[in-house]
């Protein structure tokens, strides 16, 4: 025993001992969806089956329109090759940076599971945030590259014309990832407020995956939608990386358009640290 | 004198419930005019507690052991009052307090479920800064006591209860923790898992010095690991002290069971003890119970009286247990928290 029995001392994390613990969480989150790698088959079936869905329709939608004077049919600015383009990478995309955080916040804090995180010296935003990372990294794995293979040439997707915008891209899919599991942690947050939040998180789903514009493009809306849209996190997620994969950024706007994903990012991530210290404090874990 | 490790006063913790009124029309006049009151779990809780202590925190279901932990492992917020363990606020230094403690809850587990056992314990290493060194030393103290290389490469999903407490016990201590909270430990274990359990808390307690609070409705656990047990019931503190006080403040009941060979009145039976005060109670059938205080009487002549007078087959005399004795100590009280106060309406 030390020689004051009576005091526990103050201690610090070093900066690399912090990157190592929460690296560590990465490969945990990877190791742990390893095992149910069956899921993300049966993903690779219906993220086709979705995709060939809007393909008919859309090409169906455009042989009906009159082409326009320069003899190309064109709908919200997008022609169809683009619009198949939109909807393919869209949901690549989406194949990455989706994560459930949300509903496992929900059922910790409901199981009261919560309490066997909160007894532990690390940060618990933190730690989620890191092992959505990690699901990322085996999705990309295990999802988007098998996924890729087959819609890629099932409807003929072409390259970005300047090839560093495939590299914009994925970059802007990694900012859609951190956007994406800021929301999530967020909307688990209401968990220590409401009993169950299921109907809450199945309309947050339904509805970013619409604000994302992954359903339908924001050119074919009204301008006051779009621009409300503007000012939602969700157009951070899916729709900013689409666009630049279209070459619809060009010049500065490809960095106003990243910029504004990390701002949201960053922003979201201080505002879930806000809900998160305060929910903690007034709120009283369950069960135990 | 030393000072306390733990040190709480005054603590208090309130929990706001809403009182559901009845039937549909009852159901939306909540949605709009919600009738809040205020329950006490924990109300003026004080103890000291001195490093290297192993204390039973006992009460019955809803006594408030449980809001107790949780504030002193720094979870939950008290409504009022202090607590201070070697210095910090559990709950307003969490991160820094929560490297010295270890805890086991026994309805969760803290370790990851989907992933074999020695990746938790790999990830605590990590976030406790186990040096190497010590994780092996450790690791080995573990599979000495508990048996946990056994399943080191198994899921945690997989394994059963006892190995999961096994596992959890081990994982609460790996960083060698000041101080251990334990609540219900031994739940669902059957008796062997329990008696391993509690050889081990002995071990490591011998070892490492470390400071326990055990919450538990096993009293036997009590009786083999604490010098010192505090009963709280209805949020307060009812007793603080020696197992052994507590049972010679109880007065050491004695019970004597009387199995008859032919059926007897009660009233025979008390006229066979006559002027002696012991009170009887008929089980079943042939089988009787006498109590009495060992003080008063002497056993052998309420059975020498008893021998002479009724047709007895058989006789058992026993001594209180523990769980007898804090029955006692909390009979009248049946539900674990008292109301304070209650407001209708007033919805904020």
């Amino acid at each position: 025993m030390t020689a004051l029995a009576h005091v526990l001392e103050p201690w610090h994390r070093s900066a690399r001992a912090t990157a190592g613990l929460y690296g560590h969480f990465i490969r945990l989150a990877f190791l742990k969806y390893l095992a149910y790698r069956l899921r993300y088959y049966t993903g690779v079936i219906s993220y086709t089956i979705f995709v060939s869905g809007y393909y008919y329709l859309y090409t169906a939608l455009f042989e009906s329109r009159v082409p326009g004077p320069d003899g190309v049919a064109t709908m919200g600015g997008l022609t169809v090759q683009e619009m198949v383009t939109y909807i393919a990478v869209g949901w690549i995309g989406r194949s990455f940076y989706f994560n459930n955080i949300a509903r496992e916040l929900m059922h910790q804090i409901q199981e009261g599971q919560i309490a066997m995180q909160l007894v532990k010296p690390f940060d618990v935003q933190a730690v989620m945030t890191f092992e959505a990372a990690g699901e990322s990294a085996f999705r990309l794995l295990m999802f988007t590259l098998p996924i890729s293979v087959v819609i890629v040439p099932l409807f003929g997707i072409n390259l970005p014309e300047d090839p560093a915008l495939l590299g914009w891209t994925v970059v802007s899919f990694i900012l859609s990832l951190m956007v994406y599991s800021q929301i999530n942690f967020l909307t688990g947050c209401l968990a220590f407020y409401m009993k169950n939040i299921s109907g809450v998180l199945r309309a947050k789903m339904v509805s970013a995956d619409f604000l994302n514009g992954l359903l339908i493009p924001f050119s074919f809306f009204p301008e006051w939608f779009q621009t409300a849209v503007g000012f939602l996190p969700f157009q951070a997620v899916g729709y900013i990386p689409v666009t630049i994969y279209l070459g619809k950024r060009p010049g500065n706007e490809l960095w106003i358009a990243l910029g504004i994903q990390a701002a949201w990012a960053v922003g979201l991530y201080l505002a879930g640290r806000v809900v998160w210290k305060r929910s903690v404090r007034t709120v009283i874990v369950q069960g135990g | 004198m030393s000072e306390p490790l733990i040190r709480v006063r005054d603590l208090t913790r309130d929990y706001r419930l809403m009182d559901k009124r009845e039937g549909v029309m009852g159901g939306f006049v909540d949605l709009l005019r919600p009738r809040w009151r205020t329950l006490r779990a924990v109300e003026d809780v004080c103890f000291d507690i001195d490093p290297g202590e192993m204390v039973g925190y006992i009460g019955a279901n809803g006594a408030g052991k449980s809001t107790t932990i949780k504030m002193l492992t720094g979870i939950l917020t008290p409504t009022g009052g202090q607590v201070t363990v070697g210095g910090m606020v559990p709950w307003k230094q969490r991160r820094q307090y929560t490297r010295h403690i270890g805890a086991v809850f026994g309805q969760r587990t803290q370790l990851w479920w989907d992933l074999a056992v020695v990746e938790s314990f790999r990830l605590l290493q990590k976030i406790y800064e186990v040096d190497d060194a010590t994780y092996t030393r450790q690791m080995e103290i573990f599979d000495d006591l508990l048996g946990v290389n056994e399943f080191l490469h198994q899921p945690v999903r997989k394994l059963s209860l006892g190995q999961r407490m096994r596992c959890d016990l081990a994982a609460a201590l790996l960083h060698r923790p000041r101080i251990l909270f334990l609540d219900e430990p031994t739940i669902g274990l059957d008796v062997v898992a329990k008696e391993n359990v509690r050889l081990f808390l002995k071990e490591i307690r011998d070892r490492d010095g470390v400071t326990v609070i055990l919450t538990t409705h096993d009293l036997g656990d009590i009786e083999q690991l604490c010098d010192r047990v505090i009963i709280i019931d209805k949020g307060r503190v009812h007793y603080d002290g020696e197992l052994d006080d507590l049972r010679q403040r109880t007065g050491h009941r004695v019970r004597l069971t009387v199995d008859l060979r032919e059926p007897t009145t009660v009233a025979a039976l008390e006229a066979a003890v006559s002027g002696l005060p012991v009170t009887w109670d008929q089980e079943e059938g042939l089988r009787h119970v006498a109590e009495f205080r060992r003080q008063d009487v002497a056993g052998a002549e309420v059975i020498k009286r008893l021998v002479n007078a009724c047709p007895v087959s058989d006789l058992r005399l026993a001594e209180p247990d523990i769980e007898e004795i804090v029955r006692e100590i909390y009979r009248d009280a049946k539900n674990g928290a008292t109301a304070v106060s209650t407001n209708d309406g007033a919805a904020s």
